[in-house]
């Protein structure tokens, strides 16, 4: 019975990071109708960036958020201005090859950067936590979830209350009709690319904590996000947090609770509930109706 | 057809004025020189294993400095200078085969030193075999290579099966004795290799082993099996996979508390990047290692071990430790160079069955090869992160340079 509140716990921790991860993904493909393969490695760029502060300045990873969103928000809003803009209203195809490439240009400038050497953000108090009834909680993971929960929080009254994401929602409405009545659309392109690269940041500074890093090992969380989105549903911030916290708790007990079976089948069990769902209900969990 | 004949006539001639020229010359000088010797490489210069294959042509080129410093080497008193001819494959199988073929036929090596990876070690031990050229390899530690019945392939490095079998025999010799392990393992067929072969080895010397899972490769996400394995309250926790999974293992341990008496990971503990991630958490760890620069073999020839190191520091101009690639590496050669004299011929047969017959002690410890090519008859050595951040070889005694820190304290107690 423990062992399975424990398994249960770190489930919804690890759906944290899924949905931090999630959460910029999800809103680039509600705004610009974007999948953009790149996330994984802005993820990275963040998890290198907090690595960085951490070991030059030692600055506390969660401090460094901020300053990493910050970042990411500029690379964000400028890659989308430059390029990504290019091809804003092409077909899908051309958006996937070019978002593709700019991920292969992550991933090897990292490697130029910072070479293929594993590293991790280890803090003094890494590994320290709760014990309740023999239930572990380390509070690096539950302050993640915390992190991951409060970004969702933000993400959402920014987008339900201020002025400028009014029009990023008019935009993921209906981009001529938004364009109609006054707004700037490349500048909201830019400024929800960046927003969801910003996201990202946050993402790899949690992920930074909690495994090591390479410059490639942003790509499984681009697949992570993308089925997140799909379980959750498109176009709400509340539908990606139940998406990745559902997500983590499957794969974990997946993982963990079928014996014999190994956790080879996690992926292959995990992946059997998305296409359920989809079968079910194509829009997601919690997918508005289109 | 007549001037082409006549031609040759001339050309050998030639050929053979410079021979007796060259003859004459050697026998002046007490030991003869002989032709060049060439020994074809087929190696991971670029690709995925670009980093491991410039390791291992560091070790082969020490030695190809040193030898030809002593005028080559000797074949029953004809000195041989040695030409390392590399070439590039890309670190993929099929074209390491090819390579190796050309290097055989085109540019005629009698000899093989082996490319880097058990993959491309396979696919030219095929090849050496066909044409009956003996290639000593140092970098596949696959049993799959050795059981074709090939016999011209020749592996330096202890096989798969021990990688975790020196962390084992050390456990048995630890006081309080562990006697339940849990066994973690990626599921690539290596690290399940090397798994299996651990496991065995822990039951039939008495241990218990309570929890073995495996997980996809590359995994980053071990939580959930470190809670399982908690629950089985393991003395032992062995990971058999790669560098990115023993340090969530670790990550996860201590997020847990699972607390073991011992933890020892396959890959992993003895590169930087371990230390570099963990920090002080990668204190305590164990892992196996082909070789380690603190090991206090006794060599019958070449360099000892502390001059190994400073040779290999001063070529490359770097304070930092050769590698074990570095050092199977250099092994390779040692038993081609071994070989051949003890042959006293250069002749790909003749150095065939000397290889099949060596028995010598070197800086890297004793090579011998049994029945199927592999030295089996070198233990793994055991390392540990020791309190000091560093490196220390524990195990097996006669060449440890420190005592393992057993058991390992609780977390909240470091």
């Amino acid at each position: 019975m423990t062992l399975l509140v424990q398994q249960l716990v770190l489930g919804l921790l690890i759906g944290g990071v899924y949905v931090a991860v999630a959460i910029g993904f999800s809103l680039v493909w509600g705004v610009l109708n974007i999948v953009n393969l790149a996330h994984g490695g802005l993820v990275i760029i963040g998890a290198y960036l907090t690595w960085l502060l951490f070991s030059a300045f030692n600055v506390d990873p969660f401090l460094s958020i901020p300053i990493v969103a910050a970042a990411l928000f500029v690379i964000g809003y400028v890659v989308q201005r430059l390029l990504i803009n290019r091809v804003i209203r092409a077909p899908i195809f051309f958006t996937l090859l070019l978002t593709f490439g700019v991920n292969l240009v992550i991933i090897n400038v990292l490697l130029l950067l910072f070479k293929s050497d594993f590293r991790s953000v280890t803090p003094s108090y890494s590994g320290s936590g709760l014990s309740l009834g023999g239930v572990q909680l380390p509070y690096i993971r539950v302050a993640g979830l915390a992190v991951a929960l409060l970004l969702a929080g933000a993400v959402a009254l920014f987008l339900a209350r201020s002025r400028i994401g009014g029009a990023i929602q008019a935009v993921g409405a209906d981009r001529d009709a938004a364009q109609l009545v006054g707004v700037d659309l490349r500048h909201v392109y830019a400024l929800t690319f960046g927003i969801g690269a910003a996201c990202a940041g946050v993402a790899g500074g949690l992920i930074s904590t909690a495994q090591a890093i390479t410059p490639s090992a942003g790509e499984p969380y681009t697949l992570q996000a993308f089925v997140v989105v799909i379980l959750g549903g498109l176009g709400r911030v509340s539908a990606t947090v139940v998406g990745g916290l559902l997500f983590g708790v499957v794969e974990t007990l997946a993982q963990t609770m079928v014996p014999g079976l190994g956790a080879g089948w996690a992926n292959a069990i995990a992946f059997a509930i998305l296409v359920v769902v989809l079968a079910v209900r194509p829009r997601g969990l919690m997918g508005r109706p289109v | 057809m007549r001037a082409r004949s006549v031609l040759s006539a001339l050309v050998s001639l030639f050929a053979l004025t410079v021979v007796a020229c060259g003859g004459s010359a050697g026998s002046s000088g007490g030991s003869q020189t002989g032709q060049d010797l060439v020994i074809g490489v087929p190696m991971s210069i670029t690709g995925v294993q670009a980093k491991e294959g410039g390791l291992a042509k560091q070790g082969y080129d020490l030695w190809l400095d040193w030898i030809n410093a002593q005028g080559g080497v000797n074949a029953n008193g004809t000195k041989h200078k040695v030409v390392l001819k590399y070439e590039d494959d890309q670190s993929k199988p099929d074209i390491s085969a090819q390579l190796t073929t050309k290097l055989i036929t085109q540019d005629k090596a009698q000899l093989l030193l082996g490319p880097y990876g058990s993959a491309t070690t396979a696919s030219d031990a095929v090849v050496a075999e066909k044409n009956g050229i003996p290639m000593v390899e140092a970098n596949g530690a696959a049993q799959a290579i050795f059981n074709n019945g090939y016999k011209y392939t020749f592996g330096v490095l202890s096989p798969a099966n021990k990688y975790l079998e020196g962390v084992i025999d050390m456990a048995a010799t630890l006081n309080p004795k562990p006697s339940t392990m849990a066994m973690l393992s990626a599921d690539d067929s290596f690290s399940l290799e090397v798994a299996k072969a651990a496991q065995e080895y822990a039951t039939s010397k008495g241990f218990n082993v309570v929890y073995t899972d495996r997980y996809p490769n590359g995994s980053t996400n071990l939580s959930g099996l470190v809670a399982n394995a908690k629950a089985k309250n393991p003395d032992m926790v062995l990971n058999s996979g790669h560098l990115a999974e023993a340090v969530a293992i670790n990550k996860a341990a201590k997020d847990l508390r699972l607390e073991a008496k011992l933890y020892a990971y396959s890959v992993g503990p003895s590169t930087p990047d371990f230390v570099n991630s963990l920090g002080p958490d990668s204190h305590y760890v164990y892992g196996g290692s082909q070789w380690t620069p603190q090991v206090k073999y006794k060599p019958s020839f070449y360099l000892s071990v502390p001059d190994y190191v400073a040779a290999y520091k001063k070529k490359y101009a770097t304070s930092d430790d050769p590698d074990y690639h570095v050092a199977e590496s250099t092994a390779a050669c040692l038993a081609l160079q071994k070989a051949i004299e003890n042959a006293g011929s250069v002749k790909p047969d003749k150095v065939r069955d000397a290889l099949a017959s060596l028995d010598v002690i070197t800086f890297f410890g004793r090579i011998k090869f049994d029945s199927r090519g592999i030295n089996t008859y070198k233990p793994m050595v055991v390392e540990q992160i020791q309190t000091d951040g560093k490196h220390h070889t524990v195990f097996p005694p006669d060449v440890a340079d420190a005592k393992p820190q057993y058991p390992t304290p609780a977390w909240s107690s470091r």
